[in-house]
């Protein structure tokens, strides 16, 4: 069992580390508005401590996805490493106010469900090199 | 804040995130699966003379700042589902490029975030 918990820990610091990440993009390009095709617009963003913790979210993420990968069937991994997109969206009606509506949680549906039916896809393609340990 | 129409700006932006993020993706694959690079170091200094590596990474650097420019003019919930389409364009460019199998699960899949990204699109 103890390998569950292995995922479960790895899949959920991988959620977190994207979620950070995205969170930290939103605030980034907000703290350097407004936007602009020049060099202006890099120094707002690069002077500002935000877009560092977006790169620090998304090299975390890739070396939580490595590390993941080595053991982590890849289907399950897959559709894990996508549904940053649900714990995103209920973080920003809650830190950017932002409203939840009707055409966005039908999407959301839509799209977590297109996850899904991806990640069972990549799982029937890789179960022969599953668990051999 | 604005409240999710989508402008030509946007629209811009988003077809550039798509086309950059595919794009640099095939070129990791391109550099990565590459059989004639060998192992180990020489593997990684085979890959750096040539094109594909820095393609993918320059790729990578613009989309960066793409991305960003997108989500300054969108809801983060809205621009993280439209962003979801990345995932799509990759699995069918690898369809053509690298003649990966799209079985019937695959196409359900694609399908279906497409679908959810069309409704955020039209509905947003």
């Amino acid at each position: 069992m103890k390998r569950g918990w292995f995922y479960l820990i790895g899949f959920l610091v991988l959620v977190l580390f994207d979620s950070v990440g995205a969170i930290s993009f939103k605030y980034a390009g907000m703290h350097a508005l407004p936007v602009e095709a020049n060099t202006a617009w890099l120094l707002r963003l690069f002077g500002k401590p935000w877009i560092y913790g977006a790169v620090i979210g998304y090299i975390g993420a890739f070396f939580t996805w490595m590390t993941l990968l080595k053991h982590a069937p890849i289907g399950p991994a897959f559709a894990a490493s996508h549904l940053e997109v649900v714990s995103v969206m209920l973080l920003s009606i809650w830190l950017f106010n932002e409203p939840l509506r009707l055409p966005h949680v039908l999407g959301a549906i839509a799209i977590v469900a297109g996850i899904v039916c991806l990640g069972l896809a990549e799982s029937r393609e890789h179960v022969p090199e599953e668990d051999e340990a | 804040m604005p409240t999710g129409t989508i402008s030509p700006l946007v629209a811009l932006l988003w077809v550039l995130n798509v086309v950059l993020d595919t794009g640099g993706q095939l070129a990791f694959k391109a550099a990565a699966g590459d059989p004639a690079a060998g192992d180990g170091l020489a593997r990684w200094l085979y890959m750096a003379r040539r094109p594909w590596i820095w393609l993918g990474i320059a790729s990578y650097v613009i989309e960066f700042l793409i991305w960003i420019a997108f989500l300054s003019l969108l809801p983060l919930s809205e621009a993280i589902l439209l962003g979801s389409i990345n995932i799509v364009a990759i699995m069918v460019a690898g369809r053509f490029l690298f003649g990966e199998k799209l079985t019937r699960m695959r196409v359900a899949g694609i399908l279906l975030v497409t679908l959810g990204v069309a409704i955020v699109g039209v509905g947003g």
